[in-house]
């Protein structure tokens, strides 16, 4: 009985009138509603319930702090203190940019990266900013920044002493997203200091270094972010498993009417398989998040 | 390796709907930006459905139960993609 079932819905013979009956369109209906329902779910529960699904399970403060040095124990450079107040000036930036909807170094109202240092109360010798959203690894994150060059100055800058990290979610250009700062910086005292025992007449001009947008996440700042189920991967994996089922179906269909020679009123079955392999590619090989 | 009948019988058929979905995948890897990218899925979708009209006028079975079924899977991969990655 439930083999009936089953060949009657995956494998086209007689009694489907030799279509498999989930590629007839009341079924590719039911898939398409199927998806459509669960991102509602998911929707719903991220704003009505924040604490159930995350944006961006898979990055932590922890995680990144760790890779970003380790990158820079690679290169055998001194690795970074963590710094609370460049935290701080760091979850300012990401909140100013989803307050004022803008993903940029500089603020639609003039602010500079160097503003959030000043407001935050840190006094810096060179200062650098690094941004990201959309990630949901931090491998991914740190691979992303570490393969632009200007991302990577900031990361293994022999001139920086500390670092703050800000993990902030929220909807930015109507998308709910996760943002993610990397505040870099130098105390001006301890420069000062060593300048002075140096050459004590020098006055030490405070060093802006060129900024870039990096990918941090202080575990302070994203609390609510660990642990958590990111609505993208699930998302992913319903639409997985929609198209998987689709072409193995299809392919059975299609192996078995070549076979049999069976002649229908359809769809070509190659043409449907490849455009929904090429649409499943795309989703495999898209690259997440976004760095600036 | 077995060549159905279908793509024997059409095969410039076959390999132009091939080159679109692979001129497709390659531009939207190379181009990182998301407008671009939307109108590229886009433009892949539009063809397949015009490729799947043109195929099935000259196969002389065009009918409004084919045409439901291409539009059906079109939409599901587009809006699959369009909602999971945009």
């Amino acid at each position: 009985m439930l083999k009936k079932i089953w060949t009657h819905y995956f494998i086209p013979q007689e009694r489907n009138n030799h279509r498999a009956t989930i590629l007839k369109p009341t079924f590719l209906l039911f898939f398409l509603i199927l998806y459509l329902l669960n991102q509602s779910i998911i929707k719903s529960l991220v704003t009505l319930k924040p604490g159930i699904l995350g944006y961006s399970s898979e990055i932590t403060a922890q995680k990144v702090f760790d890779q970003t040095n380790n990158e820079r124990v690679k290169l055998g450079l001194e690795p970074l203190t963590y710094n609370p107040v460049l935290s701080e000036s760091a979850k300012s930036k990401a909140e100013d940019m989803f307050s004022n909807n803008y993903w940029a170094h500089n603020s639609p109202q003039g602010k500079t990266p160097w503003t959030f240092f000043d407001t935050a109360g840190y006094k810096y010798s060179v200062a650098g900013e690094n941004l990201a959203k959309d990630f949901y690894d931090t491998d991914s994150l740190l691979k992303a920044w570490m393969n632009s060059p200007t991302h990577k100055e900031n990361i293994v800058n022999n001139k920086y002493q500390e670092i703050g990290i800000a993990v902030v979610n929220g909807t930015l250009g109507g998308i709910k997203t996760t943002l993610v700062v990397q505040h870099f910086g130098t105390p001006l005292v301890a420069t000062t200091q060593k300048n002075t025992t140096q050459k004590s007449n020098d006055v030490v001009e405070p060093e802006v270094v060129q900024s870039s947008e990096t990918v941090q996440s202080p575990n302070v700042l994203s609390e609510t972010s660990q642990n958590l189920v990111s609505p993208l991967i699930l998302s992913k994996i319903l639409s997985s498993i929609i198209f998987i089922v689709l072409v193995v179906v299809l392919f059975i269909d299609g192996f078995i009417t070549v076979k049999e020679n069976i002649h229908r009123l359809t769809g070509s079955t190659i043409g449907h398989i490849g455009f929904l392999v090429f649409i499943f590619l795309l989703m495999l090989f898209n690259q997440q998040g976004s760095i600036f | 390796m077995i060549i159905p009948k279908e793509v024997k019988q059409k095969p410039l058929e076959y390999f132009s709907l091939l080159l679109a979905l692979i001129i497709g995948f390659i531009s939207y890897l190379l181009i990182d930006n998301t407008p671009i990218r939307l109108w590229i899925v886009s433009c892949v979708a539009v063809f397949y459905f015009g490729w799947s009209l043109y195929h099935h006028q000259k196969r002389g079975d065009l009918q409004l139960s084919i045409i439901v079924e291409y539009f059906l899977i079109i939409l599901i991969g587009i809006v699959l993609i369009f909602k999971t990655l945009f």
